[in-house]
């Protein structure tokens, strides 16, 4: 059975920025800049993944606060479920 | 909030106006840039699609394709192509009346492509008068056939004295065709600056389409770096000149400059004939002076968190001093307003 999951809507675009990560959402057009400083490559979300999957090496609390990320990228439409 | 990131200095500019071709089959009597001739050594082929690749490696996300009217170039659909197959979406500002079936076919099978069409008035009559005659109809079939497709398409309209009472009705006309409304503001540039008098819009007349704009959640307008409607420009949290902070021009023939309505030598930032994108950017001075641009003057202002100075381009036509802050602001226009009663009563 194929798994859920999580991808870089095809509208949307995603750079990196000195801040962090900058989305653009061509629909709006929107623009979200994410203060996410080095914990994710800009490339990140070009790839399905699953919700709660998340690069190695961060703390407890890096992960909790990218996973509320994650869940407000899908909210906002950034994202998109698979 | 978001203005404090873009004051970090953006990597790229988020999207950049392209003006690919000074050509025009139309002679509009407010063209920004005076269209009509194609400008000397215009960008070749070659050098336009290397220019494709260059913003693809600086990951602009968007092309605003202007001029001149894009579709004069023979090769434009080819250098669409290019900003597609690398990702790059694509808005496309045209004048409607090279466009037939087939071509609106040929753009329709791309998800990555927006359309303006450029149309001055909800009359025939109105529109004609600034455009052309024949080109309000020429438009409305562009637009209905386009509002057949996918594609996100609009009516993009520069608000004028002559065409100011018909906004409401072309935000109408706009729904009844099936596409939206843009609404750009009138500056003194190109043949804008000579039919300046004639076609500026009066303090009364920007104050009126402020509030029906307030009231009008769906209209856009076309300001600094993006089409926003009021309610979203609130909640993005910019509100501020993007010229060469989220966007910039490319002109005819590669030189880069902060914005469309300064396509002048006083503001070349360098030419892409001479350096890359990614060293005009980076290392422009004009560009650094437009980053580092406060307009002190406005900061008494109880708008300049709204505003931040308006639109330089404006000052720099009207008052040659882009530090001068906007003289038609929506605070001048109420003390215009206020001094003409004043006038009057005295």
């Amino acid at each position: 059975m194929a798994t859920a999951g999580i991808q870089l809507h095809s509208a949307c675009r995603v750079r990196r920025e000195g801040f962090g990560l900058l989305f653009y959402d061509s629909r709006g057009p929107r623009l979200l800049f994410a203060a996410t400083g080095d914990l994710l490559p800009e490339d990140y979300f070009e790839t399905a993944r699953t919700r709660d999957e998340l690069p190695e090496g961060l703390s407890d609390g890096q992960k909790m606060s990218l996973m509320r990320f994650v869940n407000q990228l899908l909210e906002k439409g950034f994202l998109r479920e698979q | 909030m978001s203005n404090r990131y873009v004051e970090l200095g953006m990597r790229s500019p988020v999207n950049l106006t392209w003006e690919v071709s000074l050509a025009c089959n139309l002679r509009c009597s407010h063209c920004l840039s005076s269209s009509g001739a194609p400008a000397a050594h215009e960008l070749t082929t070659a050098e336009a699609l290397n220019l494709v690749e260059q913003l693809h490696e600086a990951r602009v996300f968007q092309v605003n394709f202007g001029g001149g009217e894009p579709f004069m170039r023979p090769d434009f659909e080819e250098i669409l192509a290019a900003c597609h197959n690398r990702g790059i979406m694509t808005c496309i500002s045209t004048n409607g009346t090279l466009l037939d079936a087939g071509r609106v076919e040929r753009l329709g099978g791309n998800r990555l492509v927006a359309i303006q069409v450029s149309m001055d008035g909800a009359r025939r009559e109105t529109c004609d008068a600034i455009r052309g005659a024949g080109v309000f109809a020429a438009a409305t079939e562009a637009v209905k056939l386009l509002a057949a497709t996918r594609i996100p398409t609009s009516i993009n309209t520069v608000l004028t004295a002559r065409n100011a009472g018909e906004i409401p009705a072309m935000h109408a006309m706009a729904r009844s065709l099936g596409v939206s409304l843009r609404v750009s503001r009138f500056r003194p540039s190109g043949r804008g600056a000579d039919n300046w008098e004639m076609l500026r819009p009066s303090p009364a007349q920007l104050l009126d389409f402020s509030d029906w704009l307030a009231t009008s959640g769906d209209v856009r307008t076309g300001d600094s770096f993006f089409s926003l409607t009021s309610q979203e420009r609130q909640g993005l949290g910019l509100n501020l000149c993007g010229a060469a902070k989220l966007t910039c021009c490319v002109g005819p023939t590669g030189t880069m400059y902060p914005c469309a309505f300064l396509q002048t030598d006083r503001f070349r930032a360098g030419s892409l004939r001479e350096q890359s994108f990614r060293e005009i950017w980076d290392g422009s001075p004009i560009y650094e002076s437009f980053r580092s641009l406060r307009i002190h003057s406005c900061e008494e202002c109880r708008r300049f968190d709204q505003c931040h100075g308006g639109c330089p381009a404006v000052a720099w036509h009207l008052k040659n001093d882009i530090n001068s802050g906007d003289p038609e602001c929506l605070e001048r226009c109420v003390t215009s307003i206020a001094d003409e009663y004043r006038a009057e009563a005295a």
